[in-house]
């Protein structure tokens, strides 16, 4: 066990089994659908579920550095929107791929440091900051399209999200080019020492010699950015850069990351529990379309988990 | 007077078997871990000021929680009029009519003066609040108290001295009876004092009983009629005013078995880490001192006295305004924290939970927050580095705990400050500032605090040690600076003063 997560034995057990239980609960889930429907086990459906809990994943992810800082980042669904017009637009004044992927990361650089600049030196609460931000670039999106959706006849780009290698789909070897940088970062790293002790004890952290503003600005930054590398994967799967999309995925985000462990009150969290967290909510979606459940009682059933597994952590707290 | 002040029944027309009006006996007040109060029998005269001296620790602030409910008591009992009663909670005081008036105002900042008078108890009519009706009154209450404090006005544009003025019109409005004052006085300007002065004379006229709570003695002259003395958690005695001097009440709060918990080590003094001269800053001025290798340097005054201050500018986290510092020799300019960290210094602060640990993270990831730079190779952190860096922490202070990965917070307050030393050593301090190390711990706890002076000392560092509590410094450091009112009152070598005159110094007498 290693310090970052820094739990006691009866903690670490506790943790330890929740992963479990929602691993467990993933099983129970996969075997119940692919019972109770025929489609369910069907490769096309198992491709397209992975996709889509890549997207989610990959924000999730960088939602979670923040949250373990004791912030938020309400933001990460319309950075994602916004990634994709900036893509699209790029894509069709014929800027190379590459230079557009890049060009469209640097844009979601520079929100991420825009947020912990508002964060730190105007001293604004992270919920009202990313919130302010959430509104504001959906406008400009929206400003920048007039509204519309941009259609992308770049099939190079396109066709990168419906291939394949090795049998898993490409988004999904994406989220591992996400993941494990993250891993490395957040568990093996001096800086992930850091953002834990930020979320614990800020004032302690500072005291230590910590450079708590530097690391803000990096949890603020790695948020956006993978909300714009979320998004341009968004646009490949979709063929469109529309600045409504990603709405509501925000929620999604830090329903994931908070069903996959990660406390609201900061300092506890990992890489694989939103990992976890997203592919489990993925799936609920995608049983419940296969079963003809009403849609809306996605939204109830994501809402119900979120109340449980919050109580779960201040169950935790609590205990100590 | 046409407020509520007026509003007691019982006080002058109630049986007159007795003049006194709450009778403690054997009240008791246990802790985890400590006896905040000893079988403290007591009686409170009807109309009396009843002044209550003691040091920080004394006992004083658990004796006014558990008079105003805010604590339950452990053992003992309570008489009100005669009457045996039990406080479950605030709202039981508040309906018998005692109420305090703390040194730090708890009232809504953003509210109105007239709002806060009302707060809870407002006119209404069918629901809706009379808002005019209860201006006039707070202005009227206002000016029978003789308070010139407007009522329209939000209260956090008052100064505190106003702000406390305000409380205790709240507490003399709803009918108080028995009035706790806590320091009323640590913020006030001699007029504001003067006023809350003659309010408090008045109400004694009208058979409210006050007691009185001040480091000042000059004022328990002043306004009290008894004064009684608290020690280590014991009443000590209750004296008549006029039957003693204000040496015998020094000497009542001080003279106290000094019990065998104080180790102090000495060990020959080293080279000279720490050189001040003439350093004055916001809280302070003109203060000279120096440390050397193990050596404890004691910083004694009042709450407010500039010591905390003094440390705050010395660690770099205010700007000095005048004077000079040397580091081993060496003239420094502290600009901020980061850099005295560099230098060697490490400061233990006051509240460990609040600024020294981060509680729900491992003792390990705590012992190592301040050299992780030097336990990375390339990206990643050596795992093997970490863990020998915090088991010879561990190992070398005795920290009691499961493992490294234990929370800090699961640890006790003692092994939480080894800690937050064992985080400095690591990083290499060498001048440790200990700013009020054993609050709020229990005997046992302070003896390891003060083994673990010794251990520093030993390994050549030196201490700077803040404590309100005077035996602790008087018995632990070599030499002993005395604060008051922001200026260095006096300055002695181990033991070279009795107790009595540093307390005398440090108040000011």
């Amino acid at each position: 066990m290693s310090d970052s997560a820094a739990k006691s034995k009866p903690q670490a057990r506790l943790n330890l089994l929740l992963s479990l239980t929602l691993l467990g609960l993933l099983l129970l889930m996969w075997a119940a659908l692919s019972v109770s429907t025929d489609t369910f086990m069907t490769e096309n459906n198992l491709t397209n579920l992975m996709r889509q809990a890549s997207i989610w994943a990959v924000i999730a992810i960088g939602q979670t550095f923040v949250i373990i800082t004791a912030g938020i980042d309400l933001s990460v669904g319309t950075v994602l929107g916004f990634a994709g017009v900036i893509i699209s637009l790029l894509l069709q004044a014929h800027v190379p791929v590459s230079v557009a992927i890049v060009l469209t990361l640097l844009v979601g650089v520079a929100i991420g440091m825009f947020h912990a600049f508002g964060v730190i030196r105007l001293g604004l609460p992270p919920f009202i900051m990313t919130l302010a931000t959430l509104t504001a670039l959906r406008g400009i999106g929206l400003l920048m399209t007039n509204g519309s959706s941009i259609s992308i006849d770049n099939d190079s780009f396109t066709g990168f999200s419906r291939g394949a290698l090795i049998g898993i789909p490409n988004l999904f070897w994406m989220v591992i080019v996400v993941a494990v940088p993250s891993f490395v970062f957040l568990h093996l790293s001096r800086w992930g020492r850091y953002l834990f002790a930020i979320g614990s004890n800020r004032e302690a952290a500072r005291l230590s010699g910590v450079s708590v503003n530097a690391m803000l600005y990096v949890a603020y930054t790695l948020s956006s950015t993978f909300a714009a590398f979320a998004g341009i994967l968004t646009t490949s799967r979709i063929g469109i850069g529309n600045a409504t999309t990603g709405q509501g995925w925000e929620l999604q985000s830090i329903a994931s990351s908070v069903i996959g462990g990660t406390s609201l009150f900061g300092a506890v969290g990992s890489i694989h529990g939103p990992l976890l967290g997203s592919i489990l909510l993925t799936t609920i979606n995608n049983g419940a379309n296969l079963l003809n459940v009403n849609p809306f009682w996605q939204l109830i059933i994501t809402g119900g988990l979120i109340i449980v597994i919050v109580y779960f952590d201040q169950l935790r707290r609590r205990g100590r | 007077m046409a407020t509520g002040m007026m509003d007691r029944p019982a006080a002058q027309g109630g049986p007159a078997e007795s003049s006194v009006l709450l009778d403690l006996r054997g009240l008791d007040k246990r802790f985890t871990g400590t006896h905040a109060l000893k079988t403290v029998t007591l009686a409170f005269e009807r109309g009396e000021i009843h002044a209550i001296v003691g040091e920080n620790g004394a006992g004083k602030s658990t004796l006014i929680k558990l008079l105003t409910g805010v604590h339950l008591k452990s053992a003992g009992e309570m008489r009100w009029e005669g009457r045996v009663i039990e406080l479950t909670g605030p709202q039981d005081a508040l309906a018998l009519g005692i109420n305090a008036v703390h040194q730090e105002v708890v009232l809504c900042p953003h509210l109105t003066v007239a709002a806060n008078l009302f707060l809870g108890d407002e006119r209404t009519r069918f629901g809706l609040l009379k808002g005019r009706d209860m201006l006039r009154e707070a202005r009227r209450a206002l000016a029978d108290l003789g308070f010139s404090v407007p009522a329209e006005v939000v209260l956090s544009s008052l100064t505190i001295g106003q702000q406390q003025l305000v409380a205790t019109a709240r507490a003399a409005i709803r009918g108080v009876r028995f009035l706790i004052f806590d320091e009323p006085t640590a913020y006030l300007t001699r007029q504001e004092a003067a006023q809350l002065f003659a309010l408090i004379r008045r109400l004694k006229a009208e058979g409210v009983t006050i007691v009185y709570i001040s480091h000042r003695l000059e004022e328990v002259f002043e306004l009290a009629d008894r004064a009684s003395i608290l020690r280590d958690g014991s009443l000590i005695s209750t004296h008549r005013i006029g039957e003693i001097d204000e040496q015998g009440l020094i000497r009542g709060m001080s003279n106290r078995s000094i019990e065998q918990i104080y180790h102090k080590e000495t060990v020959p003094h080293g080279a000279r880490l720490l050189d001040v001269h003439g350093l004055s800053g916001p809280g302070f001025a003109e203060v000279s001192m120096t440390v050397d290798r193990g050596q404890i340097v004691g910083l004694y005054g009042l709450i407010g006295a500039g010591r905390s201050e003094f440390v705050q500018t010395l660690f770099g986290r205010h700007r000095a305004t005048a004077g000079s510092v040397a580091w081993q020799g060496k003239p420094v300019d502290i600009r901020h924290e980061k850099q005295a960290i560099g230098l060697g210094m490490a400061l233990v602060p006051e509240s460990r939970r609040d600024q020294g640990l981060c509680l729900n993270l491992g003792v390990g990831l705590n012992i190592n927050l301040t050299v992780y730079e030097r336990l990375t190779r390339g990206v990643t952190i050596s795992r093997s580095a970490e863990a020998a860096a915090a088991e010879k922490q561990i190992a070398d202070l005795r920290i009691v705990t499961a493992s490294r990965a234990t929370p800090a917070a699961s640890l006790s307050g003692g092994n939480q400050q080894k800690i937050v030393v064992g985080k400095w050593l690591n990083h290499g301090a060498e001048l440790f500032i200990f700013d009020e190390p054993t609050v709020g711990v229990d005997v046992g706890t302070k003896q390891e605090i003060y083994r673990l002076f010794g251990q520093l000392l030993r390994n050549g560092a030196g201490i700077i040690l803040i404590s309100s509590y005077l035996p602790e410094v008087y018995e632990l450091s070599d030499t002993l600076h005395v604060f008051r009112r922001g200026r260095l009152a006096a300055s002695h070598a181990f033991k070279s003063a009795s107790m009595e005159a540093i307390l005398t110094q440090a108040i000011g007498v």
